[in-house]
């Protein structure tokens, strides 16, 4: 999205480079190569759900690479007088920090990141990924979903930061569990009516927070345990991830750092979603860049994208189990192990 | 609980009021179920097409369509000079998108917002391939779309990329081919094409597929939804061969508009 300087003569030599026999690329990478991704999750202790990602750090020299911030924040929403939906709803929001795009104005910021929100939005809030549990009061209250994504650097290939990011986030959120409570006067002034005939010994000590069956009228809630992070959100085994093929003609990237981007404006995202033992899902498809294709072309990347998706959703699979694994289990076995 | 407004002087009504629900049976039995064949044409009809170019005189070129219940109306200004001083060896394509404010059930806030700008950036990478815009350095080409009434964002994003071609025509801005544009949605097992907006609620996904028949070549591909990849495929071959018809029906009212003028 962010385009950097480069020269004619520079765009020239990085094209010529890949359209060559063997396809050689500035770092040496082959063209399918991915940069090396770092993701942590649970980074940010305030919100619902939370993971940081990297891709193309190097270590020695300290930084650099596109670093992705995403966060998940839960608001109880108001169905009947308010925003709300019944059935929760999802927002997304991406910020562009301006450190990571110096060199663009204000108005051009605004746009990038009305850009990249869009593409988060249409394609993590539409209604076939829509989660299950983010009713709290059917009818009444319900929850709003809001993924707050931040670039925070910019070196490429920051739509796939974005969504990998987004999924991490939502895998690791946690919606608390609430109950539905409703509160009623006791029948104190009846039971003056009657004292002529009934004994004091009726259990007047029913509590006016009775909680059991209350889910149709209730008005409020609560929560049963203050402490309990709750349970995990429904359907993230669907959350898509997102491959973005850098298109020169006959040949495509992955990957591409900001001087391929630049050379290479025309880019294809590809949204696949790999819900467990059913075949991929593809959620969302956008072209940008100037360019004409052929249908043919268009197809044999859809293929394609489809395959390097599912290696980039193992990975990234594989890496959220592990995470899990170390925030939990290894935790509470360190802590166990210290007494 | 008391409100600014409440009056102990009077008998006052209650704080908050709700719209009456019309509960209506007979609207159920003709909503469409799945299973159900498509209400009103064939899975692979297109609404009727009404296309006129060069009706806003003040404009460079102009056009009007209307498919139904979607209107859009388009200007195009240009090629005009840059005012940016930043040298642009090619030139700029700028779309502005604008939904009336009865465009849609309910009444928009005039007030340019999100939408407008996703769909004006949708139109603009359907065209941007297509103008000769290395003919014209340091110009911007205006494109001003109105969406008169709204049925359906895929209705408006196809529509408006065949409006905007078609008064890029009109003001006789060099172009390689004329772009045309189709949508299609997945509803069931089935590809409807040029779904209206209740019919893209019931889809489990859509596609909009804009390109230049003349020459066989795709600008702009949009996803959105649940799709396997084999019927996103077959909704692209369904667009563009649909597309073809459009492109005759562009051409036959550009031909139109410079015969009566």
């Amino acid at each position: 999205m962010a385009v950097a300087l480069v020269s004619k003569s520079e765009r020239d030599y990085i094209k010529t480079s890949l359209q060559t026999a063997s396809p050689l690329r500035a770092d040496g990478r082959s063209l399918l190569d991915f940069r090396t991704v770092l993701l942590e999750t649970g980074v940010a202790p305030l919100a619902n759900g939370s993971a940081r990602l990297n891709i193309g750090k190097v270590a020695r020299e300290g930084g650099g690479g596109t670093d992705v911030l995403a966060a998940v924040k839960l608001e109880v929403e108001d169905v009947e007088s308010g925003d709300g939906v019944d059935g929760g709803r999802v927002a997304c929001s991406v910020t562009c920090s301006p450190s990571a795009y110096s060199h663009l104005s204000s108005n051009a910021l605004d746009e990038l990141q009305h850009d990249l929100t869009v593409i988060l939005q249409q394609t993590i809030a539409h209604r076939s990924l829509h989660p299950s549990n983010l009713t709290i009061i059917p009818g009444r209250k319900a929850w709003l979903l809001n993924i707050d994504a931040v670039v925070l650097a910019d070196s490429g290939n920051v739509v796939d930061a974005l969504f990998m990011a987004a999924r991490a986030a939502l895998w690791d959120t946690k919606v608390p569990r609430t109950r539905p409570v409703e509160y009623r006067a006791p029948e104190s002034s009846r039971a003056t009516e009657k004292e002529t005939q009934d004994s004091m010994d009726v259990d007047q000590g029913t509590s006016g927070f009775d909680t059991r069956d209350m889910a149709r009228d209730a008005a409020d809630f609560e929560l049963p345990d203050y402490w309990d992070e709750g349970e995990v959100l429904h359907g993230r085994e669907r959350w898509p991830i997102c491959v973005t093929l850098n298109l020169l003609p006959p040949i495509h990237l992955l990957d591409a750092t900001l001087t391929e981007e630049a050379s290479i404006p025309l880019r294809l995202h590809l949204m696949f979603s790999f819900p467990p033992s059913t075949p991929p899902i593809l959620q969302a498809i956008r072209l940008s860049g100037p360019g004409e294709l052929d249908l043919a072309y268009v197809k044999s990347c859809i293929t394609d994208g489809e395959k390097y998706a599912r290696e980039l959703f193992s990975a990234l699979e594989s890496k959220l189990r592990e995470e899990d694994l170390r925030r939990n289990t290894k935790a509470r076995d360190r802590f166990s192990s210290l007494r | 609980m008391a409100q600014a407004n409440f009056d102990r002087r009077r008998i006052n009504g209650p704080d908050e009021s709700f719209q009456p629900i019309f509960d209506s049976d007979e609207e159920d039995e003709t909503r469409w179920k799945p299973g159900k064949p498509r209400k009103g044409r064939g899975a692979r009809d297109i609404r009727p097409i009404f296309l006129k170019a060069g009706l806003i005189n003040q404009a460079n070129g102009s056009a009007y369509i209307e498919t139904e219940r979607t209107k859009i109306a388009c200007a195009v200004y240009g090629p005009r000079q840059s005012k940016t001083t930043v040298y642009n060896e090619k030139g700029r394509l700028n779309v502005e998108v604008k939904f009336a404010p009865f465009s849609c059930t309910r009444r928009r806030v005039p007030i340019r917002d999100a939408e407008d700008r996703s769909v004006a950036v949708q139109i603009q990478q359907a065209l941007v391939s297509a103008v000769r815009l290395e003919l014209l350095p340091k110009s911007t080409i205006d494109i001003f779309i109105t969406v008169i009434e709204n049925d359906g964002i895929q209705g408006c994003i196809a529509s408006g990329s065949v409006a905007a071609s078609a008064a890029l025509a009109d003001a006789g801005i060099e172009m390689l081919g004329l772009v045309a544009s189709c949508s299609a949605a997945v509803v069931g097992e089935e590809i409807w094409l040029d779904p209206t907006e209740e019919e893209e609620k019931v889809s489990s996904g859509t596609l909009i597929l804009s390109g230049m028949p003349a020459l066989g070549t795709i600008t702009n591909v949009w996803q959105s939804g649940s799709m396997a990849p084999e019927d996103a495929m077959k909704c692209m071959e369904a667009c563009q061969e649909r597309y073809t018809d459009i492109h005759a029906v562009i051409a036959q009212a550009l031909l139109e508009n410079v015969q009566t003028t």
